[in-house]
C-alpha cells in the first residue's frame, strides 16, 4: 500500500534527507514555521524541510529556554542541540509566534549551519499593506538565497516553485475529500503521516506517492468501525501517539472515533490555500497566498476569521464533535480558545479541551477522550 | 579549633563537628515540626560521638532551609555556599556540585575556593527532589530504601512521559496495570528524576568533576541514572552525602 | 552606614499629581464630551492625538500593573479571566485587564470599568493585538479595533540597513489608522495636533534616555524603585506635552543631584541592573537589596520602555537617540518619522534575536558600572522574557555575575517571596556584600 510510505518517511526523516542530499548534491534548509515561502526555495532547487520535534523527554534545552515557553519549541530546539540536523545547509523562520522563534534563535547561536534567515512575515495580514511589505521581504530573502547558492532565479523558476507547492496542496485536498465519507478509507493517523511526511521530503518525490494513494483510496475499505467523527483544532500537532490512541479506543472500549479533519499548522492551515497561478508577478502572488492563508491565531486580527473556517470544516466533514488542543503555554491559541469553544458550542459542535506536552500521557488522556465520546452518544446528528 | 555546622533541612537535621580539618562527630535526626528541638538533638548526637563537651566547640554555623532555628549559631550561611564549601573540602577538584535533598534540588558551579560562581535551584516542583521517588515508591508499594536497588536490576528504557509529579503517579499506575515489571518502572522513575536534575545542572554548566551530596545520593539507582544522563563514568559522592552542607558550614565556621 | 548624602526628589509630588490627573481625565472623559480609547503602552499614541485635545487613554500595561498592587482585587480579576476560559499562563496584565471588564470594575477608582470608544494598539508580541481583540469582544463586540503591526524587523546596527519598505509598512498602517479613526469617531482629523504630538513623542523619549544617562554617576542619583514611578509617563502617553515638559524638569533635578553627589541609596556599595518588569506587588525586594548596600540603577526595561536609544556597536554603548533636525510638516512625513522612531525602540529589538538584547544589556552593565545583573524570569510576560535564558548565558559569557529568579509581574500566585529573598541573599553574598541590620 502506497499509504504506508508516508509513515516510513515520517519515521525516517533524517535517513531520507541525508540520502537526498547525497543523491542530488543540492542544499537543504530547515524551516521552523509554515509561513516560510517554500515556493522560493524550490525555485532555487533548495529542499525546504520543516523541523518538528521527536516527542522524547530531553534535558538539553533547559539552559536556553525559560520554562514557560511551549513544549513544541523545546522539542524542536532539542533536535538541533542533539545534532540530529547537522547536515542542514541553512535554517530559516518566518515570523509567527515568539515561542518557536526562540528555537530558531538558540539554534542559530549554538548550531549555526552557516546560513540563517529571519523573515519578518507581517502580522497584520488583514491590512492591504501586508502584501507589498512581504514582497519587499521576499526580495531580501532572494538575495540571501543567491548568496547561499551562487545562482540567480527568474520568474519561470518561481513559477516552477509555485506549481510544485500547488500540486501538493491540491492532492492533499483531494485526499481530504475521502475523509468526508461515512466510513473514511483513510484514518486520521494516516492522514497525519501524509501531511507531515511532505514536510520532510522533496515534494517532487512525495507527489507521485500521494497520487497513487489517491487512486488506492477510491477502492480502499477499512475494516473498522469509524465511531464518532472528530475535528481537532489547535496548536502545532503531530502527536502520533495521541491520534493512534483516539482511533483505537473503539478496539478496547464501547466507543470509538475517527479524526476526520483538523485545523493545525501541520495540516489544513498549512496546505489549504493555493497560490494563484498565471499572474504577471509571481512574487506578489506568493506573498498574497501567505498573507491570505488560513492564519495562525497570532495573525488573526482584528477579525477572528478562523471561526468560520473551523465551522465550515466541522460541517463539510460532518464532525460529531471537536477536540480543541493546545500546546502547553501556546499563547496565540490560548487567546483564541475560549472564543472558539463558545462559537462551536453555539453552533452545536460539542467541544472538549486538552493541553498537550512534548509527550502525551496517553493513559489519562484516553479516559478523558472516552468520556467525551460517551457524551456525544447522547447527541443527535448535527448536520 | 573545634567547629560545628548544623544543616536544618526540610526532612532531616544534620550536624558535623570538625576538629583540625577532621570530622570527629556527626548526628542526624528527623526535623519534624519542632525545628529547634531537632537542632538541639542532632548537635547532642554529634557531641556524644565526638566525645567532647559543648563548651569545647569554638564556633557553630547554621545552614539549610531552617537555618533560623539554629539559635546557638554564631552565624548563618546560605545553603549554596555551605554545599560548595563541603564539596570542595571533600573533593578539591570539584567545580560542579549538586545537592539533592527531600524537598529541593540545587546545583552550583564553584571557583577554586569553593565559592559559588553560579547556581540554580529547582523551581517549586516535586518531580526534581527526593520526595518524588518516595511518592512513586508508595504507588509501587516499595519502601524508599529499596527503590534504588530495584532500579539497578532493570536495563529497560521506558520513558516517563508525564512532566509533573501528579501525572507521573497516574502514569506509574498505568504501567502497573500494563503489567510492567516493578524494576523497570523503578528505573523509569529514577531516569525521569535524574533528567530533571541534570536539566538544572546544565543550566550552570557541567564539569567533569561533579560532586553529588544530599540524602538522595545514597540511592544507587538514582546515581546510576545521573551518570547515564550526564554521560559521566564517575560522579564523586562522599561516604555520608547527607552531611555535605553541614560539613561545609563547619568548614566555613573555621575559615570564616 | 550612610556613605553618601541623600534627599527626596523635589518633583515627586508633581509626578504624583500628573499621574492622578491623567487617570481622572480618563474616567471623566465622557462627562466632558471627550473620547476614550484603550490600547497598549507601546501604541503610537501620537496618532490618536490628531483627533483632538480631549482624547484620553489609560494604556493596558500600567493598568495591569496597578491591579497587581491591590492583591485581593487582582485575585478577583484573574479568577474572572480564568473562569471565562483564559489560560493561567497568559500575560498577567492582559488577564487583569480582561478580568476588570468581566467584573466591570475599575482598579484605579473602584468605579465601573470605563468603556472605550475604540481600541488602538500596536502588535509585536503574540498577545498585543489579541489582548484588545478580546477586550473589544468582552465589551460586547461593538468597540472597533485597529492595530499597527510593528514586527517589521530589527533596527540598525542589528540589521545592515533600515529598509525603506519596512518603515513604509508601519507608516502606511498609521495612515490607514487615521482614516479609520475619523470613520469610527466621526471627528475630523487635525494634522497640526498630530505633528505636534509626533514631536512630543520624540522629545519625551529622547529626554528620558538623557535622564537615564545621568544615572551613570556614582552614587546613582536614582534607584530603580523610584525610576518605576517616573518612567511611567513614557508608558502612559509618550506624546503628551505636559509629560515631556515634566521630563525636562526632572532632567534638571537629576542632573543637579548627580553634580552634588546626592545618592538615591545612601549606603550604595554595589550597583545592580535588572531585567523585565518586577513582581509589582513585591517591590519590597528592592528595599531588601538596599540593606545589603546594593542599588539597582536601572535596566534595559526601564531605560528602553520610555526611552529611545541606539546601540553603538563600535563603542559598545547605548546612546540616547538624537532628535531629528526638523519637525515633520505633513501627515505622511509625520507617520514616516514616527514609524522610524518607534522601530528603533530598544525593547523591540530582542523580539528578533536575544543577542541584540544581550549586547545592549552588557553595554548597560559596563557603562553604568554594574556589579551584577538580576534577571526576572517573568512568567507574566512572554514578550519581554523571550530569549531571556540566552541573555543569561550571553551575559555570563561576557563576564557578568548573573542571578535569575522566577516570578510574575502581575499574578502573585507565581511569586515565592521567601525563596526569592533567599536567592537574593545568596547572590548578594557572592558579590562580597553583607547585610546591615
Amino acid at each position: 500500500m502506497a499509504v504506508e510510505k508516508f509513515q516510513e518517511w515520517y519515521e525516517n526523516r533524517h535517513a531520507y534527507q541525508t540520502d537526498w542530499k547525497k543523491r542530488t548534491g543540492s542544499k537543504i534548509v530547515g524551516f521552523f514555521c509554515t509561513y516560510t515561502p517554500e515556493e522560493i526555495y524550490y525555485a532555487f532547487d533548495i529542499l525546504p524541510v520543516r523541523i518538528l520535534g521527536s516527542h522524547e523527554i530531553q534535558d538539553v534545552t533547559e539552559p536556553h529556554l525559560f520554562a514557560m515557553f511551549c513544549p513544541f519549541c523545546r522539542d524542536v530546539l532539542a533536535q538541533g542541540l542533539k545534532g540530529r540536523y547537522d547536515y542542514l545547509d541553512g535554517i530559516t523562520i518566518a515570523q509567527s509566534c515568539i515561542h518557536l522563534r526562540q528555537a530558531y534563535t538558540s539554534w542559530e547561536i549554538h548550531k549555526n549551519p552557516g546560513w540563517s534567515h529571519y523573515l519578518p512575515m507581517p502580522n497584520h495580514v488583514q491590512s492591504p499593506r501586508a502584501v507589498p511589505f512581504l514582497v519587499g521581504e521576499y526580495e531580501i530573502l532572494i538575495k540571501r538565497l543567491e548568496d547561499l547558492t551562487g545562482r540567480k532565479i527568474t520568474d519561470s523558476d518561481l513559477n516552477k516553485g509555485i506549481e510544485i507547492m500547488n500540486k501538493v496542496r491540491r492532492v492533499m485536498k483531494d485526499i481530504y475529500e475521502f475523509r468526508k465519507q461515512d466510513n473514511p478509507p483513510i484514518t486520521g493517523l494516516e492522514s497525519m503521516y501524509m501531511t507531515c511526511s511532505q514536510f520532510f521530503t522533496d515534494a517532487r518525490e512525495w507527489l507521485p506517492v500521494a497520487e497513487e494513494v489517491k487512486k488506492e483510496l477510491e477502492t480502499r475499505k477499512l475494516e473498522r468501525d469509524p465511531g464518532k467523527r472528530l475535528l481537532i483544532v489547535g496548536s502545532e500537532n503531530d502527536d502520533i501517539e495521541f491520534i493512534r490512541m483516539v482511533e483505537t479506543l473503539g478496539e478496547r472500549e464501547s466507543v470509538g472515533a475517527t479524526i476526520v479533519v483538523e485545523e493545525h499548522c501541520t495540516t489544513t492551515r498549512y496546505f489549504w490555500d493555493e497560490v494563484e497561478e498565471g499572474l504577471d508577478d509571481p512574487l506578489t502572488a506568493i506573498a498574497d497566498r501567505y498573507v491570505s492563508r488560513t492564519p495562525c491565531p497570532s495573525k488573526d486580527w482584528p477579525q477572528r476569521t478562523r471561526l468560520q473556517r473551523i465551522l465550515k470544516f466541522a460541517k463539510d466533514f460532518n464532525a460529531d464533535g471537536a477536540i480543541v488542543i493546545q500546546q502547553k503555554f501556546c499563547d496565540p491559541h490560548e487567546t483564541d480558545i475560549p472564543f472558539i469553544r463558545k462559537f462551536l458550542e453555539e453552533n452545536d459542535v460539542p467541544t472538549y479541551f486538552l493541553e498537550f506536552d512534548v509527550t502525551t500521557a496517553v493513559g489519562p488522556f484516553a479516559i478523558r477522550v472516552e468520556a467525551f465520546l460517551e457524551t456525544l452518544d447522547q447527541e443527535d446528528d448535527l448536520f | 579549633m573545634i567547629s560545628a555546622g548544623i544543616d536544618c533541612g526540610a526532612k532531616n537535621t544534620k550536624t558535623v563537628i570538625l576538629k583540625d580539618g577532621k570530622v570527629i562527630g556527626k548526628g542526624s535526626v528527623l526535623t519534624g515540626f519542632d525545628q529547634e528541638k531537632a537542632v538541639e538533638e542532632s548537635l547532642e548526637l554529634a557531641i556524644r560521638e565526638a566525645g567532647i563537651s559543648r563548651d569545647d566547640i569554638g564556633k557553630i554555623f547554621g545552614t539549610g532551609a531552617g537555618k533560623d532555628s539554629v539559635r546557638m549559631a554564631d552565624d548563618k550561611v546560605n545553603e549554596i555556599k555551605a554545599m560548595g564549601k563541603g564539596a570542595i573540602f571533600l573533593f578539591p577538584n570539584a567545580r560542579t556540585v549538586a545537592d539533592v535533598g527531600a524537598e529541593e534540588g540545587r546545583a552550583a558551579k564553584l571557583d577554586e575556593n569553593g565559592r559559588p560562581a553560579d547556581f540554580a535551584i529547582n523551581e517549586k516542583c516535586a518531580a526534581g527532589a527526593g520526595a518524588f521517588i518516595e511518592a512513586m515508591g508508595r504507588a509501587l508499594e516499595t519502601p524508599l530504601e529499596e527503590m534504588g536497588a530495584l532500579a539497578l536490576k532493570s536495563d529497560k528504557e521506558i520513558p516517563m512521559n508525564a512532566q509533573c509529579a501528579i501525572f507521573a503517579e497516574s502514569e506509574v499506575i498505568g504501567l502497573i496495570h500494563a503489567k510492567t515489571e516493578k524494576q523497570d518502572i523503578s528505573k523509569a522513575i529514577h531516569d525521569s528524576m535524574a533528567s530533571r536534575i541534570v536539566s538544572m545542572i546544565r543550566r550552570i554548566g557541567v564539569n567533569k568533576d561533579v560532586v553529588m551530596i544530599g540524602g538522595v545520593a545514597y540511592n544507587p539507582g538514582f546515581v546510576a541514572a545521573m551518570k547515564r544522563e550526564l554521560k559521566l563514568e564517575k560522579i564523586h559522592i562522599p561516604d555520608d552525602p547527607e552531611y555535605g552542607a553541614s560539613l561545609g558550614a563547619a568548614v566555613l565556621a573555621v575559615d570564616g | 552606614m550612610a556613605k553618601y548624602p541623600t534627599e527626596p526628589l523635589k518633583c515627586w509630588p508633581k509626578a504624583k499629581e500628573l499621574r492622578q490627573q491623567f487617570y481622572r481625565n480618563f474616567s471623566e472623559a465622557k462627562e466632558k464630551g471627550g473620547i476614550r480609547w484603550m490600547g497598549s503602552a507601546w501604541a503610537p499614541d501620537a496618532v490618536v492625538r490628531g483627533l483632538g485635545k480631549d482624547v484620553y487613554s489609560v494604556t493596558g500595561e500600567p493598568y495591569g500593573a496597578s491591579c497587581a498592587f491591590d492583591k485581593p482585587l487582582s485575585a478577583k480579576f484573574l479568577s474572572a479571566a480564568e473562569n471565562f476560559g483564559f489560560a493561567r499562563d497568559l500575560c498577567a496584565y492582559m488577564r487583569n485587564y480582561w478580568g476588570s471588564i468581566l467584573c466591570n470594575e475599575y482598579a484605579l477608582d473602584k468605579g465601573k470599568f470605563p468603556k472605550a470608544d475604540f481600541a488602538w494598539s500596536q502588535h509585536i508580541c503574540c498577545s498585543h493585538a489579541k489582548w484588545y481583540q478580546n477586550a473589544c469582544e468582552l465589551e460586547g463586540g461593538n468597540v472597533p479595533l485597529f492595530c499597527v503591526d510593528v514586527g517589521a524587523g530589527a533596527y540598525p546596527p542589528f540589521e545592515p540597513e533600515m529598509y525603506p519598505h519596512r518603515i513604509r509598512y508601519v507608516a502606511d498602517q498609521m495612515m490607514d489608522g487615521i482614516e479609520w479613526m475619523q470613520k469610527v469617531t466621526g471627528r475630523e482629523y487635525n494634522d497640526e495636533l498630530f505633528l505636534e504630538a509626533v514631536w512630543n513623542d520624540m522629545r519625551l523619549t529622547s529626554k528620558w534616555a538623557e535622564i537615564c544617562m545621568l544615572n551613570r554617576a556614582t552614587p546613582a542619583p536614582l534607584d530603580e524603585k523610584t525610576i518605576y514611578s517616573l518612567y511611567v509617563f513614557g508608558v502612559l502617553e509618550q506624546s503628551n506635552a505636559e509629560f515631556a515638559d515634566f521630563y525636562d524638569e526632572l532632567y534638571d533635578e537629576v542632573k543637579d543631584r548627580a553634580a552634588r553627589g546626592i545618592a538615591a541609596v545612601a549606603n550604595e556599595k554595589a550597583r545592580l541592573m535588572t531585567d523585565t518588569q518586577p513582581p509589582w506587588g513585591f517591590l519590597n525586594i528592592y528595599r531588601y537589596m538596599e540593606k545589603w548596600g546594593a542599588v539597582s540603577v536601572g535596566s534595559l526595561y526601564t531605560f528602553g520602555l520610555a526611552g529611545t536609544w541606539l546601540y553603538d556597536e563600535e563603542k559598545h554603548d547605548l546612546i540616547p537617540r538624537a532628535m531629528p533636525d526638523k519637525k515633520p510638516a505633513t501627515r505622511e512625513e509625520g507617520c514616516m518619522m514616527l514609524a522610524d522612531w518607534h522601530l528603533s525602540k530598544p525593547e523591540y529589538q530582542h523580539f528578533y534575536h536575544p543577542e541584540y538584547k544581550t549586547k545592549m544589556m552588557d553595554a548597560i552593565a559596563k557603562n553604568w558600572k554594574c556589579d551584577g545583573v538580576i534577571l526576572h524570569y517573568n512568567r507574566g510576560c512572554e514578550g519581554l522574557t523571550v530569549g531571556i535564558a540566552e541573555n543569561r548565558l550571553g551575559l555570563l559569557e561576557r563576564g557578568n555575575k548573573v542571578m535569575a529568579y522566577e516570578g510574575n509581574m502581575g499574578d502573585e500566585r507565581e511569586f515565592d517571596e521567601t525563596a526569592t529573598i533567599n536567592r537574593l541573599s545568596i547572590f548578594l553574598e557572592s558579590l562580597g556584600l553583607k547585610i546591615e541590620d
